[in-house]
């Protein structure tokens, strides 16, 4: 985890400088400074690069003089794309160019305050990695940045608009390693102590056990859980910053710390990617983490259902009918359609117990999402206008971008069991939408769900996400809370 | 389908709307029969002389789907009466239009007579009689709606239509006729297309014995302005070409040529209501065949207007022959706004199943008028992205793009939408991927079974609210 500080804009004489570059201006302030200092080579360098600054593009300078060892410049683009999010992938971008230095400064002169960090933010998340299983990666492999100093005009305001920034930057890297986890050593019991362990960040966290959730009657949940020699645990996070009388929101993960398809077992090729299916879960313990990390003035409950899909011969049977924490009954005609079966229950529970203002499920629900919509936008589902509206544009703010997806009666139908109440599949056609209205038929009140199976894992580095786990959802729900739940400063 | 507006009627069984505010209406027998008027709802009570079904219309008041009900419930007379006094004009209109759109069929190739009684849900209907107390006013209502149900009705005829007797020849042959109709006909064929730059269409329909050619039908209208133009994917079979299609289902993709029959429907409706707006349906016909002269994975073509585009899949034909169009289109007609039609990806079919289209669209307020038109006339079509990220999966290492992506589980419709997008420039565009709506597998209270027409009754709805204002242009 490198460490950040934030110092007056004035011209590092040793050690990396990255320096942001607007598409279309004149180099001013600290980037017209260093390449006085180096003797115009910066200029020269930019020039044979055809570095413009526009949005994405990097130019790196090796020992370009002034006693620096390396200078990236960052292309930030045009106006409109010096946002917060904006300056969040320069950052990133930033901390992967300076890598090799195990000291850097990231110039952000010109520009307000807050901007400083969510360049530090961004390059918090981008210099994630998960290498805890390396056990014979040389030093010269890993990557040295240990400490970068943003300058900027207003080092104390940088100061102290940090914290809020500093929580998402702690919560990411905590989602991420859940997710990222293998699954033998990440289980549902072994992910609950993990949860519990949030108590220090002032949450109070509860662990419901096999005994209680039978007693409760979890019954799909426990359905999932049967085949595997795992047993599941929800647990239920709680962060109480805001009014007592205050209803809470309630985030909820579907956390299926490895996915087999059960019975229905799937296909062998990337099967791998299933210790991932509990992402959904993994945001939200992040996101819970960092709403108490910045002390958030909300009440938040964050609920997590954690099993393993296993088949073997204690497993439930296609064609098995399961009777839900609700009352409802479900026909499984596929065992591998197992996380709704999670949320309903878990969704139920939280919404008799806690009343909450509106739920959020997060889920890597289906393949049909990602037929859909690809690895651009996590499917959005919701019975309430305004929550979505919220939801969409928190997405745009942070990066985490959501598409709006329908429901209505023409796809519920398709769930209709001929002996249950409901069947968990209804065929390919519409596949992420009936996911959704099966977990609907377990709803009340203002919900959203958010279906993230293209979104959790990323197979390419993108400025503020390494390949790997990519914790979506956690910035989106924060942003969501922060923006619509908190009395505004 | 002989629709008449009347005060009374000889037919042997008349469907009644009841309404939850006029359930005076309502014969004394409903009650013994535990009829209680929710939307959906019917009853028979066979009356001395005729048979009486009445029809559920609860607060919704869908009339279309109470005509349609109508029919399915008398399916087996070949006339039948619709009890509409007391409604408005537009609402026995819509009771008519929901009653004929039920009733269609597709018998042509029916040679043997007892065929046409032994299946026991083979409608029969014929007539029609609409009961309204002022017949002129009915009829008034009927001239407005009944264009777009006439297009619809013409454009699932072109796609029932099986392929070894709807070529793009004879497709066009068919279009041609339209003439009497006051549509204006121009048809490119091969050496045409070779003359203009048809790359992409060319290399689609080169494998097979029926050549590809490019059919426009053209609506004058009054009003002096850019036409709107209907550009619909008209591939009359797809086996896949090269990437050969897996043979449980093939049969369905003589269907692969409705986006087309749907814009052909489209300006045939515009006709049929002498609308005062231009418009153009502009229909790239072509058979996407496997062959010894089928182009290949790895190819390169270019396109109408000058791009070159890296085939990936063969069987990602239709976003071929709609680049070349819509560059014809953009180049030919200079339109005010565009809008395809095509049965374009199963990856559609996956994101919204058989309820709603797909809508892709650079302009919001097209899209919000595309989406709205829909709505009025039950085609729904729900807004897909059109994000830089699917652009950038188009990339291709030996030209300016590929036409798909390389992959397992890919957003193809958002891809192919993207594909589309990098040919329209500026103009006002919206992509209907209509995939998983063009035909019903089988017949339920709402819909005959078979192809929908649909986008025909959009499209007409769309130029109705939203292109015949004179000043408008």
């Amino acid at each position: 985890m490198i460490a950040v500080d934030f110092a007056r804009a004035a011209l590092p004489n040793e050690g990396a400088l990255a320096l942001l570059a607007m598409e279309g201006a004149e180099p001013a302030g600290l980037w017209a400074a260093a390449d006085e200092a180096c003797g115009g080579a910066l200029r020269r360098a930019a020039e044979a690069a055809e570095f413009t600054g526009k949005k994405g593009q990097t130019c790196t300078v090796l020992a370009p003089g002034a006693g620096l060892s390396r200078v990236v410049l960052i292309g930030l683009g045009k106006e409109p794309d010096h946002t917060p999010l904006g300056m969040e992938e320069a950052g990133g971008s930033a901390a992967a160019a300076l890598a090799k230095d195990s000291v850097a400064a990231i110039a952000t002169d010109g520009m307000p305050a807050s901007h400083a960090g969510h360049a530090a933010l961004g390059a918090r998340l981008r210099s994630y990695r998960f290498d805890r299983y390396r056990t014979k990666e040389g030093a010269d492999a890993k990557p040295k940045l240990a400490s970068l100093t943003v300058l900027t005009d207003d080092p104390d305001g940088a100061r102290a608009a940090w914290p809020a920034l500093d929580a998402l930057a702690e919560g990411a890297p905590l989602a991420r390693d859940l997710i990222s986890e293998p699954p033998n050593v990440l289980y549902p019991a072994e992910m609950a102590e993990r949860c519990r362990a949030l108590v220090q960040l002032g949450l109070e966290v509860e662990v419901l056990g096999p005994a209680e959730l039978t007693e409760h009657g979890f019954g799909a949940l426990l359905s999932v859980a049967q085949g595997s020699a795992h047993e599941a645990r929800v647990v239920v996070m709680r962060w109480s910053g805001g009014a007592p009388d205050a209803p809470p929101v309630c985030f909820v993960g579907k956390g299926v710390t490895f996915d087999t398809g059960g019975i229905s077992l799937k296909p062998g090729a990337n099967m791998g990617d299933m210790k991932w299916d509990m992402a959904g879960a993994g945001a939200v313990v992040g996101v819970m983490a960092a709403l108490a990390q910045r002390r958030a003035r909300a009440n938040v409950v964050g609920l997590v259902g954690l099993t393993e899909n296993m088949p073997s011969g204690t497993a439930t049977r296609p064609g098995d009918v399961v009777k839900s924490l609700s009352g409802q009954t479900i026909e499984v005609l596929n065992t591998d359609a197992e996380g709704r079966l999670v949320l309903g229950d878990v969704i139920w529970y939280a919404q008799d117990r806690f009343k909450p203002a509106l739920t959020v499920d997060l889920a890597t629900l289906t393949g049909a999402i990602i037929v859909s919509l690809g690895h651009e936008f996590a499917g959005l589902f919701s019975n309430d206008e305004t929550l979505a509206t919220r939801l969409i544009a928190a997405g745009q703010a942070t990066g985490e971008r959501v598409w709006r997806m329908p429901l209505g009666d023409a796809y519920d139908k398709l769930i209709k069991s001929d002996i249950a109440d409901m069947k968990n599949i209804g065929g390919r056609p519409g596949g992420a939408i009936i996911g959704a209205q099966f977990i609907q038929r377990f709803v009340r009140g203002p919900w959203a769900h958010l279906d993230i199976a293209g979104m959790a894992w990323s197979s390419k580095d993108a400025p503020t996400i390494p390949k790997g786990a990519t914790a979506f959802g956690l910035r989106l729900l924060d942003r969501l809370v922060a923006e619509h739940f908190e009395p505004s400063a | 389908m002989i629709v008449r507006f009347r005060r009374s009627s000889e037919a042997p069984a008349r469907a009644i709307p009841v309404l939850p505010e006029t359930s005076p209406r309502k014969p004394k027998r409903a009650a013994v029969a535990g009829f209680t008027g929710r939307e959906g709802e019917v009853a028979e009570v066979s009356g001395r002389r005729r048979r009486v079904v009445l029809l559920g219309m609860g607060a919704k008041r869908d009339f279309e789907a109470a005509g349609a009900l109508a029919v399915a419930r008398l399916f087996s007379l070949e006339h039948i009466a619709l009890d509409a006094r007391g409604l408005t004009p537009t609402e026995a209109a819509g009771l008519a239009a929901g009653s004929v759109l039920r009733a269609w069929r597709f018998q042509r190739l029916l040679t043997r007579p007892e065929q046409l009684h032994i299946a026991p849900d083979r409608c029969r209907v014929e007539r029609i009689d609409v009961l309204v107390d002022e017949p002129e006013r009915g009829e008034a209502a009927w001239a407005r709606i009944s264009a777009g149900v006439d297009g619809a009705l013409f454009a699932r005829d072109l796609v029932a239509e099986p392929s070894n007797m709807l070529t793009p020849a004879s497709f066009a042959a068919r279009l041609a006729q339209l003439e009497q109709d006051g549509l204006e006909f121009e048809l490119l064929q091969v050496a045409a297309l070779r003359e203009q730059g048809f790359g992409a269409l060319l290399a689609v329909g080169g494998a097979s014995v029926n050549p590809p050619c490019l059919a426009v039908l053209r609506w004058k209208g009054t009003i002096q302005a850019a036409p709107v133009a209907f550009v619909g994917k008209g591939i009359t079979f797809d086996t896949g070409g090269v990437c050969l299609k897996a043979g449980h289902g093939m049969w369905e993709m003589r269907a692969d040529m409705a986006g087309a029959a749907a814009c052909a429907g489209a300006v045939l409706a515009l006709a049929r209501r002498r609308s005062p707006a231009p418009a153009v349906a502009v229909m790239p016909l072509a058979e996407n065949m496997i062959g010894a002269a089928s182009f290949r994975p790895g190819d390169v073509l270019r396109s109408y207007d000058g791009t070159t585009v890296e085939v990936v899949d063969t069987d990602a034909e239709g976003r071929l022959v709609l680049a070349d169009a819509l560059g014809w289109t953009l180049a030919r007609l200079r339109p005010q706004a565009v809008i395809d039609l095509a049965t374009l990806t199963g990856s559609i079919v996956t994101a919204l199943g058989h309820h709603m289209a797909g809508l892709f669209s650079t302009d919001d307020t097209l899209a919000a008028h595309v989406a709205a038109a829909g709505a009025a006339v039950h085609e729904l079509a729900w807004r897909m992205p059109l994000a830089e990220g699917y652009r950038d999966e188009l990339d291709s290492a030996i030209a300016d793009l590929r036409h798909c992506s390389d992959g397992f589980r890919q957003p193809d419709a958002c891809h192919a939408a993207a594909f589309l997008r990098s040919f329209v420039g500026d103009t006002a565009w919206a992509h209907l991927d209509i995939a998983g709506v063009e035909s019903n597998e089988t017949a339920s209270d709402r819909h005959a079974a078979g192809p929908t027409g649909w986008g025909v009754r959009l499209l007409d709805r769309l130029v109705a609210d939203r292109f015949e204002d004179p000043h408008r242009a």
